[in-house]
């Protein structure tokens, strides 16, 4: 027998259930837990009256900065304003949906491919952004490289106010109902990277961003 | 109303002072008090040590000599916390005799607690003039919610609080465990005297004699004589 | 990792007085217990979400062999491989096996307390592969060739000073002063690694049987790099993590890092599942699941079995008094504190462990901070019950519980030997009333005086004062 038949054997011997595996009912009775989708309790400041409002108190715990525009062509406007503000070289790799923007009249390289390494800004969208938390939810796939929101030091992500959920339970929601199964990686980001390996003392920038910055539209 | 003294091993033994305070503090509310001449130890000893039918045999005994009081009272967190959580949450599940330790458990007080919830009482015979500062003893606190009472009882008695930094953090004293790892033991009852010093306060009051005896020993130790380590009973029957 | 825990008390002892250790846990101590409490004060629903979580870890853990062939079939279902491993090596052989099979020659790994478990550093570095820790304080222990100190914050132990020490040694680079620059220099070190390694190892903090997935929960992004960007990914962790759904995670992950260190959210969680798509940019080619059981099955069904809830956040540890002076080393394998006193003996053997269920007070610090609610106090005697039955504790302390128990249930036999007893420590507690030394008892009288008794026991006063009255 091998070791996949012994532990499932042990489980259920040490448990008082007969037999080697589960049983079709157990597996059923499984599924239907699951199926329930029960949600917990969940503090009060998770439904916020004003959603967008606790959005913004959790980014700014974060060390997350945020500005508002107006429309998606305010957009290249905005970054360009950000770079600037913190000395940023106004060049970035970015997600394709918003390659037919008008970068070249904001002053600013756009290159439409996944980061690299060396890449110093990334831009990305979002699937939906938490309240709650002050989060962003990225889905991978072939359009919305987890890497550019990942590999650079700094990264703007693009958030419709529309896609502002109050929980992580509702972001799952979301995605079970548009998406389905959860794509290879869902990838929550409350911020820029940290550490406090070195004397417990809080350093912002580890491995990834030193910077995150959320355009609101 | 008919009390019963649970007067603690430790307090037997070593410091009859702290169960006769108690006793003036339980008459002088108008209380009739009986002390069990068989009492020995609630058993806790035992229980921590893994000698579980040890302490069950104990439990039993101090049931069978408690049994006609309508009230059961011990100056000490520590018994207390034996008797009203150990013997129904886990020492008697499942057994014939639960319900008899379920009644024994809800007549059965903390001193600060009786005095406070129960007698309500809203003077002290004791008159205390100068700071103190209060250990809360680890299973007072954490399994009985022992932590205000003592405090009002003292301010009753005129006593100024001054709190000390980790009021709520273990002495380190643990029953056997000062003796098993000692060392270990003695660094947190230095901390908590690091503490204590901190304080300027004139005394370490507390609820529970194995944590004030732990606190003294090392005080002592340390050279410091002045200050005075007593059980709350004591400050507040006026017999500190 | 070797067993050390049977020195438990040499180990404490030494550090107890390590003067540089002390100072180091000095600074780090409050910060995590000010941090959990901050968070949870301002949470509003703590009891309410740790009373779900408590049951949601319950329910797959009443039903674990089901739950876990749920999650292979999901997990199967998108494309990775799930293994199984009743021991340590056989998990160790498993990794290496899949090392060799693809011609791995660097393995880049975020942080997992059961690869410290298992020993899979040394089994890989064995088979030729180059292993690079990359949380930033596994990376400082590699350095200095030591195990975590701690569940969470590994390195907790070390000063600055000392990393600036080991960066010099292993980066060639001018001494650091500066903890932002030191991370810096570090992130410099392990960006080429990253990007350089076919395999990346993670943990995983839970896996949902619902849709197959493993997860990382990080502040650094370390983990994100490691299950990105190898073309390998191999995930090793213990069969006891799994849990039903999304839903289910959600309420768990909003307890682990306000535990942990009072955090409302980390930086980074990453749900994998499954595997690159052709035409993506980043993701493994492979995906490999190890679940391992290496002792946890001793506690299913059993008596302790609510161990098995453990989220592994540290608050156990970080509310410790002894931990807190003690530090994790001492005790001498992978898990310290009161989950690792537990976790330990049952682990590694309850013969090998030493005084581990014995470290503690039972002040239950740890079961008031515990985010799934496990009694560990209780769970600590249940061992110590084992220790008794079983005699594993030496013949002096065995023979004065069992003359204690002996005149404890003889009234008049213990008021005969406590009148004695009282008077002979009162003679020998002298005119200061202080003992300074007690054969047997040296554990108390090293570092403290006894008070001595008043001399008369409260009983015979008390018949006294009734006679008089009469
Ligand atoms: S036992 Fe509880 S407090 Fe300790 S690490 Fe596990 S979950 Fe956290």
């Amino acid at each position: 027998m091998g070791a996949r038949e012994n532990i499932l054997a042990r489980i259920r011997r040490a448990q008082g259930r007969p037999g080697g595996e589960p049983t079709a009912a157990e597996r059923a009775a499984v599924r239907e837990a699951i199926a329930r989708h029960e949600v917990g309790p969940q503090p009060p400041f998770a439904h916020a009256p004003d959603r967008l409002a606790q959005f913004r108190k959790e980014c700014d715990r974060l060390g997350t900065t945020h500005a508002q525009v107006a429309s998606e062509r305010d957009v290249p406007a905005e970054v360009a304003r950000y770079l600037a503000a913190n000395g940023l070289e106004p060049r970035l790799a970015g997600w394709g949906e918003f390659a037919g923007l008008d970068w070249a009249g904001a002053g600013i390289a756009f290159d439409n491919r996944p980061a690299r390494g060396d890449d110093r800004t990334g831009l990305t969208g979002c699937f939906c952004a938490i309240a709650e938390t002050g989060t962003v939810l990225l889905l991978s796939a072939p359009a919305t490289p987890k890497v550019t929101a990942l590999l650079p030091e700094t990264h703007v992500c693009v958030v419709r106010t529309s896609r502002l959920v109050d929980t992580m339970e509702d972001s799952f929601a979301l995605v079970r109902a548009e998406v389905g199964d959860p794509p290879r990686a869902v990838f929550f980001v409350s911020g820029p990277s940290r550490t406090a390996d070195i004397e417990q003392t809080i350093v912002i920038g580890a491995h990834g961003p030193y910077r995150v910055h959320v355009i609101l539209l | 109303m008919k009390v019963g003294l649970f007067v603690t091993c430790l307090v037997d033994l070593s410091r009859p002072g702290i169960g006769f305070a108690a006793l003036k503090l339980l008459e002088g509310a108008g209380c009739e008090v009986v002390v069990p001449e068989t009492q020995t130890c609630c058993g806790q000893p035992g229980y921590n040590s893994g000698g579980r039918e040890i302490a069950k045999a104990l439990a039993r005994k101090v049931l069978a000599e408690f049994r006609d009081c309508d009230y059961v009272v011990a100056p000490s967190g520590s018994c207390s916390g034996q008797m009203k959580v150990a013997t129904v949450h886990d020492l008697f599940q499942g057994e014939p005799d639960l319900p008899e330790f379920e009644a024994l458990a809800a007549k059965w007080y903390e001193l600060s607690q009786f005095l406070v919830e129960v007698l309500k009482v809203d003077a002290v015979p004791g008159k205390f003039e100068g700071t103190v500062t209060y250990h809360d003893s680890c299973s007072g606190l954490r399994e009985l919610g022992v932590k205000m009472q003592p405090r009002y009882l003292l301010q009753m008695a005129g006593a100024k609080i001054a709190e000390m930094e980790g009021a709520e953090r273990c002495c380190g004293f643990g029953g056997t465990f000062s003796i098993k790892l000692g060392e270990i033991s003695t660094r947190m009852c230095e901390n908590k005297c690091e503490s204590i010093r901190a304080t300027g306060a004139g005394a370490i009051v507390g609820g529970d004699l194995g944590c004030l005896l732990n606190i003294e020993g090392r005080l002592r130790r340390t050279g410091d004589k002045e200050t005075k380590v007593l059980h709350f009973a004591q400050v507040i029957a006026g017999e500190g | 990792m070797q067993v050390q825990s049977m020195f438990f008390k040499q180990r404490a002892s030494e550090k107890l007085g390590d003067e540089l250790l002390q100072g180091n846990m000095r600074k780090a101590k409050g910060k995590f217990v000010d941090g959990r409490a901050k968070a949870v004060a301002e949470f509003g629903v703590w009891e309410e979400v740790r009373s779900h979580a408590a049951k949601v870890r319950d329910r797959a853990l009443a039903n674990l062999d089901a739950y876990l062939l749920e999650f292979e079939a999901n997990a199967t279902r998108r494309g990775a491989v799930v293994h199984w491993a009743e021991t340590a090596e056989e998990a160790c052989a498993i990794i290496v096996g899949i090392a060799r099979a693809n011609g791995v020659r660097k393995a880049a790994k975020s942080k997992s307390m059961v690869s410290e478990e298992v020993n899979l550093n040394e089994a890989l570095e064995a088979a030729g592969v180059e292993v690079i820790e990359t949380d930033l304080g596994e990376y400082i222990l590699q350095l200095a060739h030591e195990p975590p100190s701690h569940i969470v914050a590994p390195a907790v132990h070390k000063s600055k000073e000392q990393v600036a020490e080991l960066f010099v040694k292993a980066h060639g680079k001018p001494r650091l002063t500066e903890i932002p620059a030191m991370t810096r220099e570090a992130r410099e070190a392990l960006r080429g690694h990253f990007l350089g390694a076919d395999m990346g190892i993670s943990g995983s903090n839970f896996v949902i049987a619902e849709t197959g997935t493993t997860l990382t929960v990080t502040n650094e992004g370390n983990a994100d790099m490691v299950t990105t960007l190898p073309r390998i990914h191999v995930v090793i962790t213990g069969i006891e993590k799994v849990i039903g759904t999304l839903e289910d995670f959600a309420t768990l992950i909003r307890l682990l890092p306000r535990s942990a260190i009072g955090q409302t959210v980390t930086n980074y969680l990453t749900l994998t599942t499954g595997l690159k798509m052709p035409d993506e940019a980043d993701g493994p080619e492979q995906m490999h699941i190890v679940l391992v059981d290496a002792g946890r099955t001793k506690l299913v069904g059993g008596p302790m079995q609510e161990m098995l809830r453990c989220i592994r956040c540290g608050a156990c540890m970080n509310h410790c008094p002894v931990y807190q002076n003690v530090g994790g080393h001492a005790y001498g394998w992978v898990y310290p504190g009161p989950m690792g006193s537990i976790l330990t003996p049952v682990y590694v053997g309850l013969e090998n462990a030493g005084d581990l269920p014995n470290a503690a007070t039972f002040c239950h610090e740890c079961a008031v901070a515990c985010p799934v609610k496990i009694p560990l106090p209780e769970l600590m005697r249940k061992l110590r019950e084992q220790q008794f039955d079983r005699k594993l504790r030496p013949w002096p302390e065995r023979l004065a519980i069992a003359a204690w128990a002996f005149a404890v249930k003889r009234p008049a036999l213990y008021a005969f030997l406590s009148g004695i007893g009282a008077r002979v420590a009162k003679w020998m507690g002298g005119r200061e009333g202080l003992i300074h030394s007690l054969p047997g008892l040296d554990g108390w009288t090293k570092g403290r005086d006894m008070p001595a008794p008043a001399g008369r026991t409260f009983r015979e006063l008390y018949r006294q004062r009734s006679l008089e009255r009469r």
